[in-house]
C-alpha cells in the first residue's frame, strides 16, 4: 500500500515536474519543428483511419507537413533498419500494431528515448523504455455470421468457443489470424498462449474442426460475410465494431473472462530528419486531442478522459470487464527470438492439424 | 589510271578459307568482272573491297589510299571508302523516295540543298527516271529499281563502283540491254567499275577484265576473249562456254596428241599442265560441224536425235563411248554423219597426278 | 585499250594461290567503324543492371543476417535452414506440380487452339485470333481475384450453384485449382508460337494426308503436330520457366488453405520470422535460379533454331485451310467458347460484378446492392488515387522509355557477333530466371544502398529500373524481331553510300522500324500495366502501382477495394490492348 502510494507520489511529481518542463519546452519545440516544416510518419495503420488525427494535427500545427506512409508492420520495421544501415534515415516517427517489432526496434537502438510530457496521463504499461508508446488499446475478438450463428448461441468464453468447435455443423467454417504470415496474428497466439492455459486445448479444437487461417482481419471479414465461414476468433475487435455498424449479417463478440488487446504502437526514429516535429507529433498523439481523434475512427483510447469513442474504461465495460491490455516490457522480444520463434509455429502447428 | 589494288587477301570464316590470296586491279573506265559458281567467294571478295567483311590477310587500295593492310592492322570503315555497291536486292530504302534514295550519298558529304536536287535530277534524267523521283521503291518495275539503285551509288561519284549481281533479279531481255546500258555508262562516265556475276555471258559481254573465281581462289584471269579461247585449266575451260567433255587417256607421239577412249580417239592440243595418261577432252560445242557427208578430216558418228531449238538444231552425236552435241541451221536423219573437229578446238587436261 | 588497262597482279595465276602467304592471323580485326564502343558500353551497363542484383542476391544468401547490417557474419546457415525446411520441399514440390500440370493443360489446348485458327475454316477466326489472347494481358493476380469472386468459396458461380443445384462440387484453393486457373491462363503462351509455325506451313502435306482418307482430328495428330514440334517443345520448355516464377495465382489461391509454392513461400518468409530473413529469401532464390536456368539455358537454343526457323518462313507457300463442315464448325466453336467463357468471362465478369456490390454471399441478391462507392474510394484515398495515375505513368511514359532502353541494347546486339553477342543473349535471359517479386527487392535495395541512386528511391524512377528489367526479355525479343526484319542489304546500302553506322542506324534503321517500335511500345505499356510483383517491396508512399496496391490490400483484405482496382486495371489493359492492335503490333510472348 505504501509502495503504491509512493509510486503514486513519484510519478505524480513526475507528472508534474514533466507538465511544466513540457510547456516551457513546448513552445520552443514548435518553433523547432515548424522551422523543419513536416515529419515522415512510418504506419501500418490505413490512411482512412488515420485520417482524423493527421487533420488534427495539421489544423494545430499548419507549419507542419505531413507525409504519411502506410506500409505495413514488416514494412516499418524494414524501412527502419536498412535506413539506419545505410545512413538514409527518412523517416521520423513509426506508428505500427506489430508491438514486438517496435521494442525490438527500440532495444536494438534504433529508437530514441523521448519522455513525452503526456505520459502521467498514460497506464505505466503503456511505455517501454521512455521509447515506445502505446496510442490505443484495440481488443481481440470474434466475428461471426448472424444468419448461420444466432446472437443468443455466440459463445461467451473460451470454453463455449472450444465447445462451439466441436460442433461437427462448424466444421471447415472458422477462421482465425494466421501467426505465421500476420506479425499481428503471431502476437495475439503468442500472448494468448503465455496468458491462458487453454490456449493449446482451444488451438487444437481448432484443428480438429478444419479451421482456415487468414493474414488479415479483413480477409476473414470476406469470408464470413459471404458465409465460407460461420465465425472467426482472436482477430482485431476494434475493427469488427465498426464493421458491424454497416454490415447487417455480420455480429461481434468478446469472450467475457478474458479478452485480450493490443496496442499500436508510436516511436521516434534515431537521427531522423524532423526530430521536433517528430515529438511535437508524439505528444499529440497522447494528448486528449489527439487521442480524440484516434478514437473516432474506431481505435479505442488509452486515456479515460477521451470520449469521442471507446476509452479504456469503456471498452472493458464493453467486452465484460477482463480486458488484458499486452504490456510494453522486455517480454515482448521473447517470440523475437528466431528459434523461440520456430519453436512456437511448431507447436502451433502439431496443434492445429486435427 | 587504276583506282582499285587488291591484293593476296585472305578471309577466314569459323574454319574455313574463304578467300585464298585473291588480287586484282581495275582502273578508270572499265569493268572487271569477278566470276565463279556460287560459293567461289566472289561476293566475299567484292564484300571485302567494300569494307563489309574483314579479311584476315591482304592489301586494298582505293584512289591509291590504303583501305586495308593486314600487315599493319589498318583498316578503313565502308563509308570512308569512298565506293558506291549496287546490290543485287538493289537495297533501295522503302521510306524514302527515289530523290531521297539518290541524294542520301550527296547529303552524307554535306553538298548544299539546291545542288543535291540538281545532281539528282541530272542523274535521274541521264538514265531517263527523271519524272519518278518523287515516286517510292516499291511502286517502281525492277528495271526502274535496279537503274535507280545505280544512280545512287553513282551520284557522288564514288572511286569504284561495285555491283554484286546487279542483273540476277531482272528477266532474261530485260537482262541483255541492261548490260549493254552498264557498259556504256561505265564507259561514258570513265567509271572504274567491279561487277560480281555468276552469268558468263554477262561477264564475257559487259567486261574488260574477267577474274574466274574457284575456291576462294583465281582460277584464271584475262580479258573475255582470251579467257573464252585459251583456258589455263580444265576448271576453266569446262566453266565457260557450252561444251563436250570427254574421258580418256591422253598420249604424245612425233605428230602430236592423242586421247583416246572406248572406240574413240580424237587430236588435240593440251593446254593443261601435266603428263600423259588419263585425262579430259573439253570441245566447245559450237566447235563441232555436223555434215551429211563424208570428207577430209571428217569421222564418222552415229546421230542419235535431232532436236529443233528455234533458231537451230541440236544434234546429239554418238561415237564408241563418245558422246557430244552440236548445232547446225537444217535437220538431219538419224544414223550415219559426218563430224568435224578441227585439232585446235580439241583441249586435252591430262589429270593432276 | 580496255583490255590493257586492267592488269594482272603477281601471284592472281598461280594454281596455288595460299603459297608464300602467311598463316592465318590469331585474331581477326573488329569489322571498322563496327559502334564496337558504343555495343561495348551498351552491353556492359546492362550487365551491370543485370548483374547487379543477381549477385547482390548470391551474396546476401551467404550471410547470416541482412547483408546491410554490420553484425552480419559469412554463413552457410541460411542455407542449412532452408534445405532442412520441410515446407520448402513442399513448396518445390507443389511448384514442379503447378509447372508441369499448366504445362499439360495449356500445352495441348493452345495447340488444338492454334490448329483451329491457322489451318481450318472455323467461323469468326478474325475475331477469335484477337480475343484468345486476351488471358496474356490481364494481370495473373486480377485473374486470381476474377475467380475468387466467380468460382471461390463464397464466390456468386459458386452461390448461384449451391442456390440451384445445392452443392458447388469444386474448390478452387487448392492446388488443382491452381493448376487448372494457370493452365488455362496460359493457352494463349503457347498458341501464340505454335500459330507462327503453323502459319508458316505449306498446306500440301496435310492435304495430301486428307486425300487418302484422313479425318481432321488425324491430320491434327499426324501431320500437322509433328511439324510444329519445335514450336511445340519451345512453348513447353517457356511455360514451364513460367511456371516456376508464378507468383501471383498462387499466392491468391494457395494462401488461404497454406498451399506454398517457391515464389510465394519467399513472399511468406518476410513475415516468418516477424523480422525480415532477406539471407533465407535469397537462399530460395538462388535455388530457383539454379533451377529455372537449364530452362533458360534450353530456351536460348530453342530460340536461336527458332530464328533460323522463322528466317526461313514467311515465303510458304499460301496454305490452304482445311473445311470443318456443320458438325465440325459446332464443336470446334463449342471447344473455343467454352475456353474463353472460363477463362475469360468468368474471372472478368466476376471482377466486374464485385466491384460494383456491397453486399453478397449467402441469401443475398447482389443485383440488389449495386453501388459505385468502392470508386469513390480509389479517388479519395489518396495512396489509391496515385497508384492507378502512377500506373498509368509508368505504363504509358515509362513504356515508351523502356522501348527506347530495348531499341539502344537492340542496336547494340544488332550484327553484332562474337561472345558479346552471346553475353548479351544471356543477360537479357537471365532476368527471367528470377521472379519479379524479387527483382523488385533487389533493386530496392540497390536504391538504397549504391549513392547515386539514393535519391530517386522514392521516385517511379526506382520502379521504371526494375520494370525495365523484369520487362527485358520481352521487350527486347520485340525490338530483335522487329530490326531482324530489316534486309542486312538496307543497312550496308547506307555504309556504302558514306553513312557512319550511327548516320544508318539513325537514317535507315529507325525510320524501318518506326511501326514496329509503335507496336512495341503498346505491348510494353500493358506489360508494365499487368505487373504487380516487382513493386511490392519496391514501391513507397508516393509511388505506388496497381497491381501491387492489390497485393498489398489483399493482406488487409480489403476486397471492395481490390474488385475496384482490378476493374481499373481491366480497363486500362482494354485500353492499352485496342492501341497495341490499332498501331499493328505484333504479338509474341
Amino acid at each position: 500500500m505504501t509502495l503504491t502510494l509512493k509510486i503514486a507520489a513519484i510519478a505524480a511529481t513526475a507528472a508534474f515536474s514533466a507538465t511544466s518542463l513540457a510547456v516551457a519546452a513546448s513552445e520552443e519545440m514548435v518553433a523547432e519543428a515548424n522551422k523543419e516544416g513536416a515529419i515522415a510518419i512510418y504506419a501500418a495503420t490505413d490512411l482512412s483511419q488515420a485520417q482524423a488525427l493527421l487533420d488534427a494535427f495539421t489544423a494545430k500545427y499548419p507549419g507542419i507537413k505531413i507525409d504519411y506512409n502506410d506500409v505495413g508492420t514488416n514494412g516499418v520495421y524494414n524501412r527502419v533498419i536498412s535506413e539506419a544501415a545505410a545512413k538514409q534515415v527518412g523517416g521520423d516517427l513509426i506508428w505500427t500494431s506489430g508491438v514486438d517489432q517496435a521494442v525490438k526496434l527500440g532495444a536494438d537502438g534504433y529508437l530514441t528515448q523521448y519522455e513525452s510530457p503526456e505520459v502521467a496521463s498514460l497506464p505505466s504499461w503503456a511505455v517501454y523504455d521512455k521509447t515506445v508508446y502505446a496510442t490505443t488499446l484495440e481488443p481481440i475478438g470474434i466475428i461471426y455470421n448472424k444468419t448461420v450463428l444466432p446472437e443468443d448461441q455466440v459463445p461467451q468464453t473460451r470454453a463455449e468457443l472450444a465447445a462451439l468447435f466441436a460442433k461437427p455443423e462448424f466444421s471447415g467454417k472458422i477462421g482465425t489470424f494466421d501467426p505465421e504470415k500476420s506479425g499481428v496474428g503471431f502476437m495475439i497466439q503468442t500472448n494468448d498462449s503465455k496468458q491462458r492455459d487453454d490456449y493449446w486445448t482451444l488451438a487444437e479444437a481448432f484443428g480438429a474442426a478444419k479451421g482456415k487461417t487468414y493474414a488479415a482481419t479483413g480477409a476473414m471479414r470476406e469470408t464470413v460475410v459471404s458465409g465460407e465461414n460461420a465465425i472467426a476468433f482472436n482477430l482485431i475487435g476494434s475493427y469488427a465494431l465498426d464493421w458491424v455498424k454497416t454490415t447487417p449479417n455480420l455480429g461481434v463478440a468478446f469472450t467475457k473472462d478474458y479478452t485480450a488487446a493490443f496496442s499500436r504502437t508510436a516511436a521516434i526514429v534515431k537521427d531522423g530528419p524532423h526530430p521536433n516535429a517528430a515529438k511535437l507529433f508524439l505528444d499529440f498523439m497522447l494528448s486528449k486531442e489527439g487521442q480524440d481523434a484516434i478514437a473516432s475512427k474506431g481505435m479505442p483510447s488509452l486515456r479515460e478522459d477521451v470520449d469521442a469513442g471507446l476509452n479504456i474504461k469503456t471498452l472493458n465495460e464493453l467486452v465484460g470487464g477482463n480486458l488484458k491490455p499486452m504490456a510494453l516490457d522486455a517480454s515482448r522480444l521473447e517470440f523475437m527470438e528466431p528459434a523461440k520463434r520456430l519453436e512456437f509455429l511448431k507447436q502451433w502447428h502439431a496443434a492445429v492439424k486435427g | 589510271m587504276t583506282e582499285l589494288i587488291v591484293q593476296n587477301v585472305h578471309k577466314y570464316l569459323g574454319g574455313l578459307h574463304i578467300l585464298k590470296g585473291a588480287s586484282f586491279t581495275a582502273s578508270r573506265g572499265s569493268i572487271v568482272s569477278l566470276l565463279g559458281a556460287s560459293g567461289s567467294g566472289k561476293t566475299t571478295l567484292l564484300r571485302c573491297v567494300a569494307g563489309l567483311e574483314q579479311p584476315e590477310n591482304g592489301v586494298i587500295k582505293i584512289g591509291g589510299k590504303a583501305v586495308l593492310d593486314g600487315e599493319k592492322r589498318m583498316t578503313v570503315a565502308p563509308e570512308n571508302r569512298n565506293i558506291g555497291l549496287v546490290f543485287q536486292s538493289y537495297a533501295l530504302w522503302p521510306h524514302r523516295t527515289v530523290a531521297e534514295n539518290v541524294a542520301y550519298g550527296l547529303r552524307l558529304r554535306g553538298v548544299n540543298k539546291a545542288d543535291t536536287e540538281k545532281r539528282v535530277l541530272d542523274t535521274l534524267g541521264n538514265i531517263g527516271l527523271g519524272h519518278l523521283a518523287e515516286r517510292y521503291p516499291d511502286q517502281l518495275s525492277g528495271g526502274q529499281q535496279q537503274r535507280v539503285a545505280i544512280c545512287r551509288a553513282l551520284v557522288y561519284q564514288p572511286k569504284v563502283l561495285l555491283m554484286d549481281e546487279p542483273l540476277s533479279n531482272l528477266d532474261a531481255k530485260l537482262r541483255e540491254e541492261a548490260r549493254y546500258w552498264i557498259r556504256k555508262l561505265v564507259l561514258d562516265l570513265e567509271i572504274c567499275a567491279v561487277l560480281v556475276t555468276h552469268d558468263q555471258a554477262e561477264a564475257l559481254a559487259a567486261s574488260d577484265n574477267i577474274l574466274l573465281l574457284r575456291d576462294g581462289a583465281v582460277a584464271q584471269e584475262g580479258a573475255p576473249q582470251e579467257i573464252y579461247d585459251r583456258p589455263k585449266s580444265f576448271f576453266a575451260a569446262d566453266f565457260l562456254g557450252a561444251n563436250n567433255v570427254a574421258s580418256g587417256r591422253i598420249s604424245r607421239n612425233a605428230s602430236g596428241t592423242r586421247i583416246q577412249g572406248d572406240g574413240w580417239s580424237l587430236d588435240g592440243v593440251v593446254l593443261g599442265e601435266g603428263e600423259d595418261g588419263d585425262g579430259k577432252a573439253v570441245i566447245r560445242v559450237e566447235q563441232v560441224a555436223v555434215h551429211g557427208q563424208p570428207g577430209p578430216g571428217r569421222i564418222e558418228m552415229r546421230l542419235e536425235a535431232c532436236l529443233f531449238l528455234g533458231d537451230r538444231w541440236e544434234y546429239r552425236l554418238a561415237w564408241g563411248a563418245f558422246r557430244a552435241k552440236a548445232f547446225g541451221t537444217r535437220p538431219l536423219a538419224s544414223g550415219q554423219v559426218w563430224a568435224e573437229i578441227p585439232r585446235q578446238s580439241v583441249w586435252l587436261f591430262p589429270e593432276a597426278a | 585499250m580496255p583490255a590493257e588497262t586492267a592488269s594482272v597482279s603477281a601471284n592472281a595465276v598461280s594454281s596455288h594461290p595460299t603459297q608464300g602467304v602467311a598463316t592465318r592471323p590469331a585474331t581477326t580485326m573488329p569489322l571498322p567503324g563496327n559502334a564496337r564502343a558504343f555495343r561495348v558500353t551498351v552491353i556492359s551497363l546492362l550487365g551491370l543492371c543485370v548483374l547487379a542484383p543477381i549477385l547482390l542476391i548470391f551474396y546476401q544468401s551467404f550471410l547470416d543476417g541482412p547483408f546491410f547490417t554490420p553484425a552480419s557474419k559469412l554463413s552457410l546457415e541460411a542455407y542449412r535452414y532452408i534445405l532442412t525446411d520441410a515446407m520448402f520441399y513442399d513448396a518445390l514440390w507443389n511448384t514442379v506440380i503447378m509447372a508441369a500440370g499448366m504445362v499439360i493443360i495449356a500445352v495441348p489446348l493452345g495447340a488444338g487452339l492454334a490448329f483451329l485458327l491457322t489451318r481450318t475454316d472455323v467461323r469468326f477466326r478474325k475475331t477469335l485470333e484477337v480475343v484468345v489472347l486476351v488471358p496474356m494481358f490481364i494481370s495473373a493476380i486480377v485473374l486470381a481475384f476474377g475467380y475468387t469472386v466467380s468460382v471461390g468459396p463464397s464466390g456468386f458461380i459458386t452461390m448461384l450453384s449451391r442456390h440451384i443445384f445445392g452443392a458447388a462440387p469444386w474448390t478452387l484453393y487448392s492446388l488443382t485449382g491452381i493448376v487448372i486457373v494457370t493452365g488455362l491462363a496460359h493457352v494463349p503462351h503457347v498458341y501464340l508460337y505454335v500459330a507462327a509455325a503453323m502459319r508458316n506451313l505449306p498446306s500440301d502435306l496435310e492435304e495430301a494426308a486428307r486425300s487418302v482418307g484422313a479425318p481432321i482430328w488425324r491430320v491434327f495428330l499426324d501431320v500437322t503436330m509433328p511439324m510444329v514440334l519445335p514450336a511445340l517443345i519451345f512453348a513447353t520448355a517457356l511455360n514451364l520457366l513460367v511456371g516456376f516464377e508464378m507468383f501471383g495465382v498462387p499466392y491468391v489461391l494457395g494462401d488461404p488453405s497454406g498451399i506454398v509454392v517457391l515464389t510465394t513461400y519467399v513472399y511468406k518468409l518476410t513475415t516468418l520470422f516477424g523480422v525480415p530473413t532477406y539471407q533465407l529469401m535469397a537462399v530460395v532464390v538462388v535455388l530457383l535460379v539454379l533451377l529455372t536456368l537449364p530452362l533458360v539455358w534450353y530456351q536460348r537454343r530453342l530460340l536461336r533454331h527458332g530464328r533460323r526457323y522463322a528466317a526461313l518462313g514467311g515465303k510458304g507457300p499460301r496454305t490452304q485451310v482445311m473445311r470443318l463442315g456443320r458438325t465440325g464448325q459446332i464443336i470446334a466453336l463449342s471447344f473455343v467458347g467454352l475456353w474463353l467463357l472460363v477463362s475469360v468471362m468468368l474471372p472478368i465478369g466476376g471482377i466486374v460484378l464485385r466491384a460494383f456490390v456491397d453486399a453478397w454471399g449467402q441469401g443475398v441478391n447482389p443485383l440488389e446492392h449495386l453501388t459505385v462507392k468502392h470508386f469513390g474510394n480509389l479517388i479519395e484515398v489518396p495512396s489509391l488515387f496515385r497508384g492507378i495515375v502512377n500506373t498509368v505513368i509508368l505504363s504509358v511514359v515509362g513504356g515508351a522509355a523502356a522501348v527506347a532502353i530495348y531499341l539502344v541494347i537492340g542496336l547494340a546486339g544488332h550484327r553484332n557477333q562474337g561472345f558479346s553477342n552471346t553475353l548479351l543473349d544471356y543477360m537479357v535471359l537471365l532476368p527471367r530466371a528470377m521472379p519479379s517479386l524479387i527483382v523488385g527487392l533487389a533493386f530496392f535495395w540497390l536504391f538504397l544502398f549504391v549513392p547515386l541512386l539514393v535519391p530517386l528511391r522514392a521516385t517511379l524512377i526506382s520502379l521504371f529500373a526494375a520494370y525495365v528489367i523484369v520487362g527485358l526479355s520481352y521487350g527486347l525479343r520485340l525490338l530483335q524481331g522487329t530490326l531482324i526484319q530489316i534486309g542486312p542489304d538496307l543497312e550496308e546500302a547506307a555504309r556504302t553510300t558514306g553513312a557512319s553506322i550511327g548516320q544508318t542506324w539513325r537514317d535507315v534503321v529507325i525510320p524501318i522500324v518506326r511501326p514496329g517500335l509503335v507496336g512495341a511500345w503498346a505491348l510494353i505499356m500493358i506489360v508494365f500495366l499487368r505487373d504487380y510483383a516487382t513493386g511490392i517491396y519496391l514501391m513507397s508512399a508516393g509511388t505506388e502501382v496497381i497491381g501491387s496496391l492489390m497485393v498489398a490490400q489483399l493482406q488487409s483484405g480489403a476486397m471492395d477495394t481490390i474488385a475496384a482496382l482490378a476493374f481499373v486495371s481491366i480497363l486500362l489493359t482494354g485500353v492499352g490492348l485496342g492501341l497495341a492492335f490499332r498501331l499493328g503490333a505484333k504479338i509474341h510472348d
